[in-house]
């Protein structure tokens, strides 16, 4: 009986387009748009966490879709004129506003769940890192979307007026737009938002992934389970109220939740969004370690990775670095990366490190721990020439013959015209005089003082 | 005069204007703490969108059915319809920035409330005028997240944001007004 209400539910209502509109607005945004999410390390298909992150931040507009589409729905009994006959039945209002949020709670979850699996499709053919820490995000995520239909449904019930859908729908956009949290910041490691954290954590969208290896802190999840629970209750309650007192006190669990959460919820971003210790955990093959999350990589690396610190040996003697790390500290845009003696530090999304192979891997790694860079190049940053020219000089003169290193935003042919008059110079001196520059060059690389192509052509070190 | 009057009442007019009138002013306000800053496309595509969003609802009547049996000539009022919800919408925010912050310019508020204008026309032809302002609402969302970029799908994707005078902004716009106006004082709203 029951299953074949809802059947005639799902059919009689907005439930069947309201998930069908979630999931094509979605995969739309994912597929036909080329954005941050399909670039660098951090793309929505890298890890679980990044896919379950990327597939959550669409709520910023998924949510308010929700929201309208379920007043929508709460508007039905009113636009037939139907309301008053319905409180003459016998079956309590509750019944049937249980199937009416039912109906649209299963669309909506299903839409969104068939959103992540279209994700979860990609994900293993592209990393061996499994783990079912992602799970709560995706999870909030169905969730929330359920919680704003249902309050749509409720707040529409209780002002039927054919303006509420819209107001509803373009207040909730605000909503998520001014408590918006957004990664690319110059002061912050970790996405934060222009109000105050606890505040911004109540809006159920999060930031884009610019660090795959972030997650949201469980209580963060708590906190916005909470939250989502009491506006299902309100909207629930309003849905089935029918004085204007039950209405008032309808409220009482949204104000809850709203309580509740703010005391569970973190005040500081950093607590927010924390590193996912398991998934930085460094997986090694001798002196050459990856994070779990790129295991992947560790076979093309090791190899070239071997061979780069014994030319580094050869080079720098004592002063060698003895092991190449993924670098897997949080970092501002505007940070310059670590640059420790005696590890070569690197990150993926270098482009000089990511889309090297073999002999041209082996260059890279060379030059990197001959002058590590102080200005991070990636998606967001572009590093300077000047250190690229000195890192490929740097590694020519490790290798014995001058190249250009490929995958940055700065052409090879700027950066050969930068590096060779030095690399001339440089190769005409004896050896010893060679050798004394090309410590002086680490040395302030290392440091980060001085432009290391600057200290290459005889400059001194500031 | 009498006609219009219950015309204007049955098509949720004063509530619709309401609506236009205070998100246009509370964006104005957001705006003037220096939110977007001036010249921001963003919030002043926003406001358009929410004013023809509201306005959208009066494009249908309590009974569509029953309207149609009517024997007046529906073709010139509904576009009158249809061609007055942009020029309010429009109208609203130009006025609303004299007083002060510079929102947008005019070539850009005629641009997306013209573009705008004919997409809830559009939504109310084919969903109906209760479901017309989720193009409107879903297009501005698609277009605030989308990158940025110069390639001429992605330009037309995200036309209300361009800036005035980009060829393939104004296009988008046009034929979205021109084929909303016309599909909807031709066919009017879904039953």
């Amino acid at each position: 009986m029951n299953v074949r209400v809802l059947r005639i539910e799902l059919r009689r209502s907005v439930a069947l387009w309201a998930g069908a509109v979630v999931l094509t607005t979605a995969l739309a945004f994912l597929y036909l748009l080329s954005g941050p999410w399909w670039n660098g390390t951090a793309l929505w298909t890298a890890q679980w966490t990044s896919m379950a992150l990327w597939t959550r931040s669409l709520l910023i507009f998924l949510w308010p879709l929700a929201v309208g589409l379920g007043a929508l729905q709460g508007l039905r009994d009113h636009r037939s004129n139907v309301s008053e006959l319905l409180t003459s039945t016998p079956r309590p209002a509750w019944h049937r506003a249980a199937t009416l949020a039912g109906a649209t709670a299963i669309t909506l979850a299903s839409a969104f769940g068939l959103l992540v699996l279209q994700g979860a499709v990609h994900v293993p053919a592209v990393t061996e890192y499994t783990h079912l820490g992602w799970l709560p995000i995706s999870l909030v995520g169905a969730l929330s979307l359920v919680a704003g239909a249902v309050l749509g449904m409720g707040v529409a019930r209780a002002l039927p007026s054919p303006l509420t859908p819209p107001v509803l729908a373009v207040c909730a956009f605000l909503f998520t737009n001014f408590l918006r949290q957004v990664p690319d910041s110059l002061e912050s490691a970790v996405p934060t938002a222009m109000v105050p954290n606890r505040i911004s954590l109540l809006s159920p969208p999060v930031a884009g992934v610019r660090e795959v290896l972030l997650t949201l802190s469980p209580s963060v999840h708590v906190g916005q389970t909470l939250w989502l629970l009491g506006m299902i209750a309100t909207g629930f309650a309003l849905l089935a109220a029918a004085t204007p007192r039950a209405r008032l006190l309808a409220l009482t669990p949204l104000l809850a939740g709203a309580a509740l959460a703010l005391l569970v919820l973190p005040s500081d971003p950093r607590r927010t969004y924390v590193v996912d210790e398991a998934a930085a955990a460094m997986v090694c093959d001798g002196p050459v370690c990856v994070t779990k999350a790129h295991q992947t990589r560790l076979d093309d690396l090791a190899g070239p990775g071997r061979k780069a610190l014994r030319l580094l040996h050869d080079a720098l003697g004592g002063q060698a670095p003895v092991a190449i790390r993924e670098s897997t500290a949080l970092r501002s845009l505007s940070d310059a990366p670590e640059r420790p003696r005696d590890a070569v530090l690197f990150d993926f999304d270098d482009g000089v490190i990511a889309t090297a192979k073999g002999e041209e891997l082996t260059r890279a790694l060379v030059a990197q721990g001959m002058a590590p860079v102080c200005f991070a190049r990636s998606d967001n940053e572009s590093g300077t020439s000047g250190e690229l020219a000195g890192q490929s000089v740097a590694a020519g003169w490790v290798l014995g013959d001058l190249k250009p290193l490929g995958g940055t935003v700065h052409s090879l042919r700027d950066q050969l015209d930068l590096a060779r008059p030095v690399w001339k110079e440089l190769k005409a001196l004896p050896r010893s005089e060679q050798l004394s520059r090309i410590r002086a060059m680490h040395a302030a690389a290392v440091s980060c003082k001085g432009d290391p192509l600057d200290v290459l052509a005889g400059g001194e070190s500031r | 005069m009498r006609w219009l009057t219950l015309y204007a009442r049955s098509r949720q007019v004063p509530a619709s204007f309401a609506a236009v009138v205070i998100s246009a002013v509370a964006v104005w306000a957001l705006a003037r703490d220096g939110g977007g800053g001036p010249g921001d496309p963003r919030l002043s595509a926003l406001v358009l969108a929410a004013g023809v969003t509201a306005a959208s609802i009066g494009l249908g009547g309590q009974d569509v059915a029953l309207e149609r049996t009517a024997a007046i000539r529906w073709v010139p009022r509904r576009a009158a319809h249809v061609l007055l919800i942009g020029t309010v919408v429009g109208a609203v925010l130009l006025a609303v920035q004299t007083m002060g912050e510079d929102l947008a310019t005019t070539a850009f508020v005629v641009r997306d409330s013209a573009g705008l204008m004919g997409l809830v026309a559009v939504g109310a032809t084919v969903f109906g005028a209760q479901y017309a302002w989720t193009l409107p609402i879903s297009w501005l969302s698609f277009s605030l997240f989308a990158p940025p970029s110069t390639n001429t799908p992605t330009q037309v994707a995200t036309w209300m944001l361009l800036p005035p005078g980009t060829a393939a902004g104004t296009w988008t716009a046009l034929v979205l007004t021109v084929a909303g106006t016309a599909a909807y004082a031709v066919a009017g709203p879904r039953r």
